[in-house]
């Protein structure tokens, strides 16, 4: 936090904060009166009326696809490791492919079925089964509910940051740390505007939040290649780093090239076909949409990390180097990395416009925290309402689980925040953020389900059943759950972290779902009932 | 599946395969000695050029294959 005091913002950052959260409420107010009058009420609150075009649907599937891990960890990471996390980026090409091949069919499907969440889908593909039902929705959660905490936590470290000035306000005789106070009115208006407008509003702001994100990305990129005089000087300052930040560690090491093969792989599709995602594929108008998006995707994301935030990591290697394993003045962890650039740089570059920009940029950051966060509590509305409620009492209106579905928002989000308040004094915290680090894991085994739903129609209920828990068991006992649970020195814990310093651990969860799977599926009769087909075209979904 | 989609799909499977994966490991260089071309870091150029590849394969699908209903 000491680099973040050093930026010396003051009334700014009132107002570019205040500016913000200002047309985040408005958004959220223009979303709920578009929606008024609406027939379709789950349908318009969930996935608003599933008409949303090219920039919204591009912007929001980027803006929930990375949070404030994009812009502040990835390149703390190529700091610390040098260029081997960047071959992680082409995962996002694979991403994009998924959001036209998978996506586009999670579409028609929900099109033409009116699901609503991504057990809807699976659940009509294999036969109503409460037990499915139940198993894709926990899956989500698992990945839903760490996410919404850790990026409402985050988003008041950054509230810190940006009003070091202040030590902390007097709120009814009570002294409140500005971290706290951050968590609260960021979690209030976020609540406010999921709450008032539903996935309209979740998407319209992440909008903003995407041009905020992507204009940061790229904008200190150009900081640190001024910095270094030029994109000449730049490079031969980079390639004059000790030779482990410029080649590949050896297998076993971390961001080894076997990791980042099977993450590129599988990481990236286990993004695609998480909740948010994938209601966001339901949300599209028609297929001609996804198909843009995938360009869109495929194009400007990995261009604002390859060009963008990414050469700051390497470049303030060059610039602020770690002595004796030491990191410079100024930086507390390496995710500081990219802060401490602009904030040294863009006084210099921009003048006393580069203070509007550190500003601006600080806020980006936030908005990325409030961006996943906001689809995931959605997301988390939808899934407990839907494959919860609805069971439960499936004589209830359209209406009623609306009502509902709001209050599980208002619930999830006191909930969260009471936790980064009270959890902090125990290991309650420390056990979600363990959680969090594996939420990508816990999704991907949606993939086997979904391939199979998609393109290979083979398999049976029970074979998903089985095979979906069985990828999710196999997640837990990978460290640091399987720690948690076993402990570090069982046999089974010792071998999962050995296999995950070679492969990504969502791919070895799939690996294991996807055998149980087929191996079920061999020896149980398939359903007497017709698959529901992917439409051919959009006038047939 | 069309003969450009087959050609796309080949060229990206390599590309995923190649670009992040061991093919980085053989263009490196040595820790002691890393690879640079052209005055940048081997490594960097490796991950753009693989960009390219993968990138180029989704837009050209994107613009041929995936126009068709």
């Amino acid at each position: 936090m000491s680099l973040l005091a050093a930026t010396q913002l003051g009334a700014l950052a009132y107002v570019v904060l205040g500016a913000y959260l200002l047309l985040l409420l408005g958004l959220g107010l223009a979303s709920l009166l578009k929606s008024r009058g609406a027939k379709n009420i789950e349908a318009d609150y969930y996935l608003a009326g599933r008409g949303q075009g090219l920039l919204v649907t591009s912007l929001t599937i980027m803006a929930t696809y990375f949070s404030g891990f994009a812009i502040l960890t990835f390149p703390g990471w190529v700091y610390s490791d040098g260029i081997a996390p960047m071959l992680f980026a082409l995962n996002l090409p694979v991403a994009a492919a998924g959001i036209y091949l998978i996506g586009n069919r999670i579409r028609k499907l929900g099109q033409a079925h009116g699901h609503i969440t991504p057990a809807d889908l699976i659940s009509h593909h294999y036969g109503n089964s409460a037990t499915l039902r139940f198993l894709v929705a926990l899956v989500g959660a698992l990945y839903v509910i760490p996410y919404v905490i850790m990026q409402i936590k985050a988003g008041g470290i950054l509230a810190q940051g940006l009003f070091q000035d202040v030590e902390h306000l007097t709120i009814l005789g009570q002294q409140v740390s500005i971290e706290d106070t951050g968590v609260a009115v960021l979690s209030l208006v976020t609540m406010f505007y999921v709450l008032v407008g539903g996935m309209r509003s979740v998407a319209w702001t992440d909008v903003v939040q995407g041009f905020l994100l992507l204009s940061a990305m790229i904008l200190s990129g150009v900081a640190i290649v001024h910095a270094l005089g030029g994109l000449g000087g730049y490079f031969e300052a980079v390639s004059r780093l000790d030779g482990r930040l410029l080649t590949m560690p050896a297998p076993g090491e971390r961001f080894n090239a076997w990791s980042a093969v099977t993450f590129c792989a599988f990481a990236s599709l286990a993004s695609i076909v998480q909740p948010a995602q994938w209601m966001r594929f339901y949300a599209a108008r028609g297929s001609d949409t996804l198909r843009k998006t995938a360009i869109v995707f495929s194009t400007v994301l990995p261009v604002c990390f390859l060009l963008g935030v990414f050469l700051v990591g390497l470049g303030g290697r060059a610039l602020y180097p770690m002595i004796d394993g030491a990191l410079p003045e100024g930086m507390s962890k390496p995710d500081d990395i990219v802060i401490l650039v602009i904030s040294r740089q863009f006084p210099e570059i921009f003048g006393a416009f580069g203070f509007l920009l550190i500003a601006l940029i600080l806020v980006a950051v936030m908005a990325a925290s409030m961006s996943t966060a906001d689809s995931n509590l959605h997301a988390l509305s939808a899934v407990v309402t839907r494959d919860l409620y609805h069971p439960l009492r499936p004589g209830s209106s359209q209406n009623e689980r609306a009502w509902v579905g709001r209050a599980v928002i208002v619930l999830a989000t006191l909930c969260a925040t009471g936790l980064t308040y009270w959890g902090a004094q125990g290991t309650l915290l420390q056990t979600i953020t363990t959680f969090f680090f594996m939420a990508m894991a816990f999704s991907a085994q949606l993939l086997p389900l979904a391939i199979d739903i998609l393109f290979l129609k083979k398999g049976t209920r029970q074979g998903a059943i089985a095979g979906l828990a069985a990828g999710t068991l196999t997640v837990f006992l990978f460290p640091p759950l399987g720690s948690l649970i076993l402990g570090a020195q069982h046999p089974v814990t010792l071998l999962t972290a050995d296999l995950k310093t070679l492969l990504d651990v969502g791919f070895c969860g799939i690996v294991v779902n996807t055998i149980v799977f087929a191996g079920v599926t061999l020896f149980t009769r398939p359903s007497d009932r017709p698959h529901p087909a992917v439409p051919a075209t959009d006038q047939d979904a | 599946m069309s003969k450009t989609g087959f050609i796309l799909t080949a060229v990206f499977l390599f590309a995923l395969f190649m670009g992040p994966g061991p093919g980085a490991m053989l263009i490196d260089g040595d820790p002691r000695d890393p690879a640079v071309w052209f005055g940048i870091p081997a490594l960097y150029l490796w991950a753009l050029l693989w960009f390219v590849v993968l990138s180029g394969c989704v837009v050209t699908a994107a613009l041929t294959v995936w126009k068709k209903p």
